[in-house]
């Protein structure tokens, strides 16, 4: 059997505005299995970015229940959230939210650093994992020299490196041209096939066709887009 | 705990990377601190070179001692004559002596001291002199050491011997190739035997004032019995057209407590019991330990400055801090975000800015420490004053500014580490 990675059951998520609370997010469910590629869709307001922050353990639910990897993580503290982002989340985001004055290892070597392993094993680590995305010719580059699509494989090699059970990317194409963009993507799908846990909040009509599952969010629910034709 | 603080050695290297990104501006945060290390480092040591030149000056002088001069009481209140027979009197008498001896508690012994203006010759060299009578302990009390020959000793001092000890450049203005030691030579008419020749090492200018040495003639001291015999107390200077005499009948006394906690007692009596035979101010008290006391408050009066200027220092120099840290966790609020969603916690955000900061106060202080020796330096070789660098000083500066650092620092770090992780990660 396969074991569950995400299992949300539930999920609300209010916001307190000027006169009451707004809830943003309704009895959410979602499920996702050890080795799916799920793609998120939805337009812009539609809870979708409020899931993405509960998902990566940056928020936590007003109602409901959070399973990852089999911890729930519906009522930790912040402490213990870190810990949980740390572990087992790895973020991909659109603008690659590099840290500017540190170098591509130093930029990947961030995460190591608050799993609080030692210097010389975060370099092993670091050093593999760039050389598998295939920058390690520039692990002493600072972000700034460097292409976006490059930008992107280092930010994808430091969501990698703790070996994260997710990784979660949010439009990772999004500042890319298209040709840097189907390089990312490419390297998205070779991780699915290496048998990676993989969600991806997406605007592109043409990439979430093309993803094995699609869930959308409208109006704060979720909802399977249930598709034919595609493998899934 | 332990596992949090491991990285901060990494953290710390960081964040003197981050002070060599910006020179100009890392400069300008840590001027304060370094005005404010540099003064408490400049304050130490001119503290310190006080001190010692104080403890330098009371050892030439002694502890135990109370020395009293014979001081000519101001011009106007000498009767208007024109008489040429006139003598003047003044200072302290053999009667004073007497009194002290029996009243006065705490004396261990009185030392006289009668000095006259006489003429010092060999063959036909003569050199201005300053004749010191003095009894054989005289010189060791004062640290005159006895290089070559003799010094005085109680057979001399009893007999009247018609012995002196000089100055070695003394010795070097008679121009005589002769062996000094055994060198004949006449003080006034007086025919006198050179016995010892002192150390060059010459009394500070303050110590001189205290002993009533005038700077210009030569020192030449002979046995106290032998100076009241040949020369007796009278002083006559010639002058152009006039001429003036004076009887002093003790130029100076030394009077040694038994202790240096009775020097304080003794010397008040000491002062009221002279104010009662003298109605004229004709003599003068040195206390060398009451010096000691009155450059301290000297001393403290620089201190407190020196205070004022290191707090304000450091304090605009904190703020200073607080204010560019503030600017730069603003600068650096993605970089907080990204942090926090790779797995830092709040602890780990505070601990880094506490580090960052912590690393400017540790530069800060270093360059701080450089400009107190360059103060140091200054004052020293510009303005002659004493200063005596210790090292635990330097420790003392690093801790301060580090302390500011930190203190300074804990507000922005707070600030860093209760962002919020998602909306810190979304700034742009």
């Amino acid at each position: 059997m396969v074991e569950s990675i995400v299992e949300l059951s539930g999920i609300e998520k209010d916001y307190r505005s000027g006169d009451g609370a707004l809830t943003v997010l309704k009895q959410v469910d979602l499920q996702i299995l050890r080795g799916e590629f799920v793609g998120i869709v939805g337009a812009s307001g539609s809870g979708k970015t409020t899931l993405m922050n509960i998902l990566g353990c940056l928020d936590r639910p007003t109602r409901g229940r959070y399973v990852l990897n089999g911890e729930d993580v519906s009522s930790l503290n912040d402490d213990r959230l870190s810990s949980v982002r740390n572990r087992s989340i790895g973020f991909v985001f659109q603008s690659f939210n590099l840290i500017s004055q540190f170098t591509v290892l130093e930029n990947v070597e961030v995460p190591l650093f608050y799993a609080r392993l030692p210097r010389r094993e975060r370099h092993r680590r670091a050093m593999a994992v760039i050389e598998s995305v295939g920058l390690g010719h520039r692990v002493s580059h600072q972000p700034a020299k460097l292409s976006g699509g490059e930008c992107q494989r280092v930010a994808i090699a430091r969501a990698l490196v703790t070996e994260p059970a997710l990784l979660l990317t949010d439009e990772p194409t999004g500042n890319l041209d298209s040709k840097n963009g189907e390089e990312v993507l490419r390297l998205f799908y070779e991780l699915h096939a290496s048998g990676r846990t993989l969600i991806m909040v997406t605007h592109n009509p043409e990439i979430a066709r093309a993803l094995p599952r699609v869930v959308e969010m409208k109006d704060g629910f979720l909802g399977e887009q249930v598709r034919q034709g595609v493998a899934g | 705990m332990t596992s949090t603080l491991t990285g901060l050695g990494e953290v710390f290297v960081l964040g003197v990377r981050n002070l060599t990104r910006n020179k100009l501006r890392s400069f300008l945060t840590m001027l304060g601190m370094i005005f404010g290390v540099g003064s408490v480092i400049a304050m130490l040591a001119v503290g310190a070179g006080a001190k010692a030149e104080i403890l330098a000056r009371i050892s030439e002088l002694g502890v135990q001692n109370i020395i009293v001069n014979s001081v000519k009481p101001p011009e106007e209140s000498k009767p208007k004559t024109t008489n040429r027979r006139w003598i003047d009197r003044y200072g302290l008498t053999f009667k004073d002596r007497k009194i002290i001896e029996q009243v006065c508690p705490g004396v261990e012994r009185i030392l006289p001291v009668n000095a006259v203006r006489q003429r010092l010759w060999h063959q036909s060299h003569g050199i201005d002199c300053s004749v010191l009578g003095v009894d054989p302990e005289h010189l060791r009390m004062f640290g005159l050491e006895v290089r070559r020959g003799r010094t005085f000793n109680e057979i001399d001092s009893s007999e009247g011997a018609k012995v002196c000890i000089v100055r070695p450049s003394l010795v070097h203005e008679l121009e005589t190739l002769a062996d000094p030691i055994g060198l004949s030579v006449r003080i006034g008419n007086e025919p006198y035997v050179i016995i010892g020749v002192l150390d060059d090492a010459r009394f500070s200018s303050h110590t001189k004032k205290a002993l009533a040495i005038d700077g210009q003639h030569q020192e030449v001291y002979i046995p106290y019995t032998s100076s009241m015999r040949d020369f007796g107390t009278m002083t006559i200077l010639r002058r152009a057209g006039s001429e003036e005499r004076s009887i002093v009948e003790l130029d100076q006394i030394v009077v040694r407590a038994t202790n240096s906690d009775a020097v304080a007692p003794t010397a008040r009596v000491l002062g009221s019991l002279l104010a009662r035979f003298h109605e004229k101010k004709d003599y003068e008290i040195v206390v060398p330990l009451e010096l000691l006391r009155q450059k301290e408050q000297t001393q403290a009066v620089f201190n407190i400055v020196m205070v004022l200027i290191a707090a304000i220092s450091l304090l605009v120099g904190g703020i200073g801090i607080a204010n560019i840290m503030l600017a730069t966790i603003t600068e650096r609020t993605k970089e907080i975000g990204i942090r926090r969603a790779m797995g830092a916690r709040r602890l780990d955000i505070l601990l880094q800015f506490l580090t960052e900061t912590a690393a400017i106060g540790v530069v800060g202080g270093l360059f701080g420490c450089l400009f107190g020796l360059g103060a140091i330096w200054a004052l020293v070789h510009l303005a002659n004053w004493q200063a005596v660098v210790a090292w635990s000083s330097f420790a003392l500066a690093l801790s301060i500014s580090l302390g500011v650092a930190i203190v300074s620092g804990i507000y922005p770090a707070r600030r860093a580490a209760r962002m919020d992780p998602i909306a810190a990660l979304r700034f742009e």
